[in-house]
């Protein structure tokens, strides 16, 4: 009874799944999708993925020059940048991991390896 | 003066980095090319302002911070979709 209720229940949904791509449109929405997705549970990124990322971030900022960026490299020290550019560093990081790190955290911020320690324990990066 | 090139924050530099923060926050709620704008306009006020202001000028920047606040709450509506700036010259309120 129960199994034939099922499968008739089943037989009527019809979930709309490629409509509400074809809605959604651009292929961003569609890309933003599927990194929610697998930044729920348990595939963790690894320290090594972050450290890249990490990097990538640093490098691709336009003051910086891409050839000093190191894991352990200071932002204000090591690469002349100063405290703004230290507040844009860490926002970019914020969107390149989907985080929201909050200003007393963010301030303390000020390095590749804190920036990588911070997110390599933060539950939510993806 | 120039902006913190590191050591610690002082209460004062924390709050007008915590404002710049926020501003950049507001930016990425508007679309793409409003947000590219925002964020040119607010990166050079600020940087404008780091370099005129006297860094021991607290009634002036407690000015700034308040008046950015301000501006931030009307940028932070909704309603609000872009920024524009009106190039004034104030050459009395720089000086201390």
């Amino acid at each position: 009874m129960a199994s034939a209720l099922r499968s008739a229940v089943l037989r009527h949904i019809r979930v709309p799944v490629a409509e509400t791509l074809t809605l959604n449109g651009s292929k961003w929405s569609l890309i933003s999708n599927v990194r929610s997705m697998s930044s729920h549970g348990d595939d963790h990124i690894t320290k090594e993925e972050i450290i890249h990322r990490v990097l990538d971030v640093v490098k691709s900022f336009p003051k910086v020059d891409p050839s000093k960026v190191a894991p352990d490299v200071h932002f204000q020290k090591d690469l002349g940048l100063d405290s703004l550019d230290n507040v844009e560093i860490v926002m970019a990081l914020e969107e390149e991991f989907k985080l929201e790190i909050p200003d007393k955290e963010a301030d303390k911020i000020d390095s590749c390896s804190l920036a990588i320690e911070y997110i390599h324990n933060h539950p939510m990066a993806s | 003066m120039g902006a913190s090139t590191g050591a610690k924050l002082s209460g004062m530099q924390k709050q007008v980095l915590g404002l710049y923060r926020g501003f950049l926050r507001a930016a990425r709620t508007k679309s793409p090319e409003e947000r590219r704008q925002i964020e040119s306009i607010v990166s050079a006020e600020f940087r404008r302002n780091s370099k005129l202001v006297d860094r021991k000028n607290f009634i002036y920047i407690e000015y700034l911070l308040r008046r950015g606040k301000k501006q931030l709450d009307q940028l932070s509506s909704p309603a609000t979709v872009g920024l524009s700036y009106l190039n004034v010259d104030y050459p009395q309120t720089r000086k201390s």
